[in-house]
């Protein structure tokens, strides 16, 4: 209360001196009347009473209306400005990201900090709490805190507009002044939505990978039963089967090594890279490994590499373009060109926002993007793929764990699903950024940009944790 | 609500049309969650929200009684004129209406547990998008009347429409799929019913709209070519 008006100047001074002096002339004054005998003994105690009453109800109206002067007791902490002062812990209230409310008799809202209001969508102007937040456990909490209870934390959701989780702390405080109402209630607001998602991401992942190990696992058991049972002495079959059980182990080592190495660059996420990589050569092996695929589906490749150099891990490099090339050569029609072009030296702009390269109708996104200063010179590696292509509602989606454009299914020559997450844990850790450009029924584009070689930050490097 | 913040010279009188506003709010809190909880019982096909639901019809029907008697005063001693007579005049309204929405999630909450005795049906989903645009029409003109907004309520009235579609579409498929199996017949007619009180709601969203219109704007809201 009092560090609320401290700030504003007081606008009279009504000293209680001076309201003291006045009623002791009038009392003075009565007090001569009645020694020169022209008022009796009682009228005059009657009047004197009557100026003292007056002047004391005057006194507090015009202190407590007009000009309300913050307590004595207040002003001195206040004016002692220490590190205790409550201007201090003003401060502090307002630059808190957690929204604090102080509510008052009534579920009036006395204080609410900058974050509760926006939080809240409050005005300027407070009224009561209900009026912005009418979740009733969190008002039953804070009218039990008003009546001095301690309450336990309470949890709201809300689906709409947008899903949220919110966790309200409510506690009890006393104040000081009205006897009346010798509680008020402190409400703390935790916005607990992006746990709840994360703790569901986590949940979703693990039934995803656990769901991608057992289709495998399932065939093989099948085989296993079947070579121990009837195809025991076939000799086709067993060669057959045992065909099939290679390449779904295959699979499943596939899926482990990307899970491995999924988890291995997340962890290195925050480490910058140090070293440098030449793409043109990047490029050349990533070709030369995959050449039986290239020839198998009659893919013409072309390659423009101009001559560059980024900064960052080879090995991980050669990942991200292997995994980006493999999924060209994948998605492509037999018969198709890919096309894999390598350019130095370009801007932001150009590198992640050139003109559409698909034509009229094609849709962009930035899967990940790096922050910049306006100078930085980036390295870009395109793969055009003709492709069936990838509506705009499926782009952002594309990034996701086991996150598969619709009618995909996973078979045993297709992806596990983690290529492109990989992708972006890798650009992201090399500070570069991920787009993606793609027309139905024309290709997709897959855009990586890596900063060139220039200052070489060895200095900045954050230590491994 | 803004309204009744333009300051009266009794300061109790304020006060009073404040307090009112703050049981209008709770009682909305009050029907919002337990809408919320009775569509997640349905799609679950869980009995087991009966007594809270039970526990919170309860406090709706107290603070009707409550906001009919702070009405009462507020005529009786007070004299409400202009803006304070609309609002105390829509708030006997609203409250009629909320009373009735918090009536119709009780009754959603108890089909709940009437279906929990047949297996999934696939429509549920459907039930369950109806109630979701139903809360979001709660939840905006409530906002409205929080703030005292006439366009956001506006909006609740007009987007009806779409309350009413989704609802007969879900009332065609149902009718369609339980003549395709009469083992849906049973479960089928629950879950009509819960469409029903869902579509009713919506409908009290707009009456609470238009209450809320006209106690901002001192004119009812109609639209040309719509009876």
């Amino acid at each position: 209360m009092s560090n609320k008006r401290d700030s504003e100047a007081p606008l009279i001074r009504i000293r209680r001196r001076d309201t003291a002096a006045v009623a002791a002339l009038g009392s003075m004054v009565l007090i001569l009347f009645w020694l020169f005998g022209e008022l009796g003994l009682l009228e005059t105690v009657v009047a004197i009473a009557t100026i003292a009453a007056l002047s004391t109800f005057y006194y507090l109206t015009v202190r407590t209306t007009l000009n309300p002067l913050p307590d004595p007791a207040s002003r001195r902490e206040h004016e002692a400005s220490g590190p205790d002062s409550p201007a201090n812990a003003k401060l502090m209230l307002d630059s808190l990201p957690i929204p604090v409310l102080l509510i008052g008799a009534g579920g009036r809202i006395e204080i609410a900090n900058p974050a509760a209001r926006e939080f809240l969508g409050l005005g300027p102007v407070t009224g009561h709490l209900s009026a912005v937040l009418r979740q009733p456990q969190v008002l039953e909490a804070v009218s039990a805190a008003l009546r001095g209870q301690t309450v336990d934390p309470v949890e709201y959701s809300m689906m709409a507009p947008v899903e949220s989780h919110v966790r309200a702390f409510v506690a009890p405080v006393a104040s000081q002044g009205d006897p009346a109402q010798p509680w008020r209630a402190m409400l703390v607001l935790s916005d607990e939505t992006s746990i709840k998602r994360a703790d569901r991401m986590r949940a979703d992942f693990l039934a995803n990978a656990s769901h991608e190990l057992r289709t495998p696992l399932a065939s093989l058991a099948g085989f296993i039963e079947t070579l121990r049972g009837h195809a025991k002495d076939d000799p086709d079959a067993r060669d057959r089967f045992l065909g099939i059980m290679f390449d779904q182990t295959e699979r499943m080592q596939r899926l482990i090594n990307d899970l491995l190495s999924l988890s291995r660059v997340e962890m290195d996420e925050h480490v910058l890279p140090g070293g440098t990589a030449d793409m043109a050569a990047i490029i050349d092996d990533v070709v030369d490994v995959l050449r039986p695929q290239i020839t198998e589906k009659s893919i013409t490749l072309s390659v423009e590499a101009d001559p560059a150099t980024a900064m960052g891990d080879r090995d991980q490099l050669l990942e991200v373009v292997m995994n980006l090339v493999e999924n060209a050569i994948k998605y492509s029609e037999p018969g198709a060109t890919v096309t894999l072009q390598l350019s130095n030296d370009l801007t932001r702009d150009q590198a992640e926002r050139p003109g559409l390269l698909l034509g009229e109708g094609a849709s962009r996104l930035t899967l990940a993007a790096p922050s910049s200063d306006a100078g930085d010179r980036f390295v870009a590696v395109r793969i055009r793929d003709a492709g069936k292509g990838i509506e705009r509602r499926n782009l952002p989606r594309l990034s996701e764990r086991f996150y598969r454009v619709d009618g995909q299914k996973s078979g045993p020559r297709e992806g596990t699903g983690l290529g492109l997450a990989i992708v972006k844990h890798i650009i992201n850790r090399h500070r570069g950024g991920f787009t993606v450009e793609s027309l139905p029924g024309a290709g997709s584009v897959f855009t990586v940009f890596l900063p060139v070689m220039k200052r070489m930050p060895k200095t900045s490097q954050t230590p491994r944790a | 609500m803004a309204l009744s913040r333009t300051a009266h010279i009794v300061t109790a009188y304020g006060e009073e049309l404040d307090q009112l506003a703050d049981d209008l709010a709770r009682m909305g809190g009050l029907v919002e969650t337990q809408l919320e909880k009775a569509i997640a019982a349905v799609v679950r096909r869980d009995a087991s929200v009966k007594p809270d639901i039970k526990a919170r019809e309860a406090q709706v029907n107290a603070l009707q009684v409550d906001v009919e008697k702070r009405v009462l005063r507020l005529f009786a001693l007070r004299q409400p004129l202009a803006t304070d007579l609309r609002m105390t005049i829509s708030a006997l309204k609203i409250a009629t209406d909320l009373e009735r929405v918090g009536d119709l999630a009780k009754n959603i909450a108890y089909r709940a547990g009437d279906l929990a005795g047949y297996a999934p049906v696939s429509l549920t989903q459907q039930v369950e998008r109806l109630g979701a645009i139903v809360i979001k029409q709660l939840r905006e003109v409530l906002d409205a009347l929080s703030s005292a907004d006439v366009e956001p309520a506006v909006r609740v009235w007009h987007s009806d429409d779409e309350v009413d579609e989704r609802y007969n579409t879900l009332v065609r498929e149902m009718l369609l799929s339980m003549t395709e199996d009469s083992g849906l017949v049973g479960p089928g007619v629950h879950i009509l019913f819960v469409a029903k009180n869902l579509e009713r709601i919506g409908d009290h969203a707009t009456n609470i709209a238009e209450a809320v219109h006209f106690m901002v704007t001192a004119s009812p809201l109609v639209e040309d070519g719509k009876s």
